[in-house]
């Protein structure tokens, strides 16, 4: 598994950011002023850990591989002795958490809500301006929208500093209003996508799934105001028994009514957080029961929305479909099973959450020749 | 709940298939349209008509929005010109019966671009903003220019981060310098193709010799290439079709899956040609027996062929944003993406207007390279492209997916204000759509599967065409 957090020494009272540089720049051979002042470059590595000096400050790496840290951008906790990868430049799936706080309890939520919150945002800012050259950042939480006014700042600032970056947002959709368009229009709506979730065109449905009452009827009116600004939405669907039957009458919904999406992804189900603890009750098969599945992509495909299915093992998705099941799980989620040894699709294929249980629940599953 | 307005057209089964302005449909009854027409919906037909999105309770809700949005999208864009046809010559050596560009014999003088309309054109072309161009040589036989075409090539190539290149030739005589220009990657090929041998000869090659040629240069350029890189089109006699079935086996041999059934144009020196009484009834019916023998073919063979203009046709109701397609989009704003340069260096809308001008009957050449292109003109053209308020059009349920011509009606009629019932375009498009509503509402499984292919999906099922009982 790829870490996320590492350990690091740094001579400092505040968390910073600093983007690490292990090769560019020769041992000894002190050229700073090339560097950006985010910025430390890598000068010893020893047995005690790997040595970074800049004006970044004197910070030392622990246990990991130099090589592996290059270009990184990290948070660096000096009380604590450790520092968040931010963005790890080699990856596609960088995320910033905004906050764990979230007015909704989605019955598989992989990251419960917790009422703790501090304000990073400052350090974002920093961080994505040290991004790689046209990288995706995802903005995660909680709910980032509970901080909206500092989020839309924050999108705004970064987008006309760098215009060859872009954001992916994960949002439930229920704090956008009116009052916002200003704000929201300030944003470059080309560079920016939201996942906003819509798990049934029920409203029962999706409110009980979601743990809030009115849910369904805010999304709903939300998203038009999206559609007035002009906004990239990608709805997203995770699949579960509550909400698999109701799978087709979404796709006419998405048809009728939101024809202005511009992607919907059928998600299969991440079993950590809540989703563990209701796994039992909210797995649904799709490698058995995939004709809702078919029948959903194939109508909202067929009028010419795009829509993909996130999360599939490729051996669990008809030979049809699997073009359209990227490697959605993020590379350091990442696993193969026993079954996946010599499997002919590994290369493309997303494989399983880590946390993916033995008992997987797929009755078919396998190596595909 | 407020319903917007319903158009509706009785089917073929006595049914009745309504749709809105933006483009939503659906199939119900008779019954449904007394209820409809004397404001008497039951709470059945509500709930249906809220699910279709065919109503919404209050302005900039989620439903006026998506229907804002939806009628916004079907409406066709201008966008910036990167698509150029070009005329290098009208010589050709072939004299195809129905030649639809009025060619000059290929040794006759005067009918290729002087060295000043090749740097005219240049010019205009280093004029174009952006990356990208698509220019497509026509003839006249345009490889009879070989040299004016590599000219051209190369600036574009210069000019341009991503160009494409189509040349529209009849593979006759394809020497070493021809072979090396159609080679490269950025280059495709466009040829004709009449069916089977026989009508092939009888309508293009007229002598074994040449008719043997042009399949020899055909096999080889199949052999040498990869698939996607060679389309051809059949011209149909409608009074004397290939046999479809063997037409389709060639198409396939030459790894071409798509086939865009013309019939001989009204245009051009093909207007001559006598045709007979109800030629659009017995082209429509032919096109629709065409239809239905791809879906048995493709069921019986499993690999899918298609009719290229069927197909667009089919997107342009299910799909917002479908204007691939130069001959069916609403508004059809001449030279604003596209623009046709002749042989004499002047502009034309269309390549139809280019033939109808050169018969003599109406000149509507829009400027030429050393002065620009005409917009005064153009506008004048523009103001009849769209049917949004034609008063026919205004009526009909297939209006959202349809489009205009205006360059048609005035061939055919002189005139574009004839009553739209009255025009080619009109009986050709309403029969069209006919047959879309009918394979959309049909639920065998060959339909189905073809339906599926045809839109690049893994299958279809009745979900695609709603039904109100």
């Amino acid at each position: 598994m790829i870490p996320l957090r590492i350990k690091v020494e740094a001579n400092a009272d505040q968390p910073f950011v600093v983007r690490l540089r292990s090769f560019e720049f020769a041992v000894g051979e002190q050229s700073t002023e090339q560097m950006n002042p985010f910025e430390v470059a890598l000068e010893r590595v020893g047995p005690e850990g790997a040595d970074y000096v800049g004006e970044g400050g004197p910070i030392r790496i622990l246990g990991i591989d130099p090589s592996k840290v290059d270009g990184d951008v990290l948070l660096v906790n000096p009380r604590r002795g450790t520092a968040d990868r931010l963005i790890r430049s080699a990856s596609q799936h960088n995320t910033f958490l905004v906050t764990e706080r979230c007015d909704q309890v989605c019955l598989m939520c992989s990251q419960p809500p917790k009422n703790h919150h501090v304000d990073l945002f400052p350090h974002f800012e920093t961080a994505a301006l040290l991004a790689p050259e046209g990288a995706t950042i995802g903005i995660s939480g909680g709910e980032p929208t509970l901080f909206k006014t500092q989020l839309f700042r924050f999108l705004e600032r970064v987008l006309l500093a760098r215009p060859d970056l872009s954001f992916h947002v994960l949002t439930n959709g229920q704090h956008f209003d009116l009052d916002d368009w200003e704000a929201m229009s300030r944003i470059d709506r080309g560079r920016v996508v939201w996942g906003i979730p819509l798990y049934s065109c029920d409203p029962a449905v999706h409110d009980e799934i979601v743990g809030k009452t009115g849910a369904h009827a805010q999304l709903l009116e939300n998203l038009a105001l999206m559609c007035r600004l002009g906004a990239q939405v990608e709805l997203r669907t995770v699949l579960m028994r509550p909400n698999a039957d109701w799978l087709p009458l979404l796709a006419r919904f998405i048809i009728s009514t939101l024809p202005f999406i511009r992607t919907w992804a059928v998600m299969q189900m991440e079993n950590i957080g809540f989703g563990r603890m209701n796994w039992k009750t909210l797995f649904y098969d799709s490698s058995e029961g995939f004709d809702v599945v078919s029948r959903s992509i194939d109508l909202v495909r067929s009028r010419g929305i795009d829509a993909w299915l996130y999360n599939f093992p490729l051996c669990t998705v008809p030979e049809p479909y699997r073009h359209l099941a990227p490697a959605t799980i993020s590379d350091w989620k990442r696993a193969y099973r026993e079954e996946c040894d010599g499997c002919s699709l590994k290369a493309r294929c997303g494989g399983f959450f880590e946390w993916h249980p033995a008992n997987h629940g797929y009755s078919n599953l396998g190596a595909i020749q | 709940m407020n319903v917007w307005p319903l158009k509706f057209r009785e089917m073929s089964d006595g049914s009745v298939l309504f749709s809105d302005d933006a483009g939503e449909f659906f199939k119900s009854s008779h019954g449904f349209l007394d209820r409809y027409a004397t404001d008497n919906l039951s709470p059945a037909d509500e709930t249906f008509l809220k699910e279709g999105n065919h109503g919404f309770d209050k302005e900039f809700d989620l439903r006026w929005t998506s229907f804002a949005y939806r009628w916004a999208r079907r409406q066709s864009r201008p966008t910036r010109m990167n698509y150029v046809i070009l005329v290098p010559t009208l010589r050709c050596n072939l004299a195809c019966g129905y030649c639809q560009v009025s060619r000059a014999p290929e040794t006759a003088r005067g009918f290729d671009w002087s060295p000043e309309t090749l740097a005219g054109v240049l010019s205009f072309l280093d004029s174009l903003e952006g990356p990208d161009i698509k220019i497509e040589f026509q003839g006249g036989e345009p490889l009879l220019r070989v040299d004016i075409l590599e000219a051209v090539r190369d600036f574009c190539r210069e000019k341009f981060s991503q160009c494409q290149f189509v040349v529209c030739t009849n593979l006759q005589r394809l020497d070493t310098r021809e072979w090396a220009f159609l080679d490269a990657d950025d280059t495709v090929i466009s040829t004709s193709l009449d069916g089977d041998r026989v009508t092939h000869e009888r309508q293009r090659t007229h002598g074994s010799e040449v008719t043997g040629a042009f399949f020899r240069n055909l096999e080889a350029a199949v052999s040498r290439y990869p698939k996607g890189k060679i389309s051809a089109l059949p011209t149909v006699d409608v009074d004397n079709p290939p046999d479809f079935e063997a037409l389709l086996d060639n198409y396939e041999r030459y790894g071409v899956r798509s086939v865009y059934l013309r019939p001989i144009n009204h245009q051009g020196f093909a207007r001559k040609i006598q045709q007979g009484d109800n030629v659009l009834a017995r082209w429509n019916r032919l096109h629709c027996e065409f239809i239905d023998l791809l879906i048995a073919r493709n069921r019986r063979t499993g690999r899918f062929m298609e009719e290229y203009y069927f197909s667009q046709c089919l997107k342009r109701v299910l799909r917002l944003n479908a204007d691939n397609h130069v001959d069916i989009r609403n508004p059809n704003f001449f030279a604003s993406d596209y623009v046709v340069i002749d042989h004499d260096g002047r502009f034309y809308p269309t390549d139809e207007a280019r033939m109808l001008s050169r018969i003599g009957r109406i000149d509507l050449s829009i400027g030429d390279v050393g002065t620009g292109i005409d917009r005064a003109k153009v506008d004048v053209l523009n103001s009849g492209a769209l049917n949004h308020f034609d008063p026919d059009c205004i009526h009909c349920a297939y209006q959202p997916f349809c489009g205009t011509d205006v360059i048609d009606d005035i061939s055919r009629y002189g005139r574009i204000d004839v009553p739209r019932p009255d025009t080619w375009f009109c009986g050709r498009h309403l029969s069209l759509f006919d047959k879309v509503f009918e394979l959309l509402y049909r639920n065998d499984e060959p339909t189905r599967a073809s339906l599926a292919a045809w839109l690049g999906v893994a299958g279809c099922t009745g979900d695609l065409a709603p039904v109100h009982p």
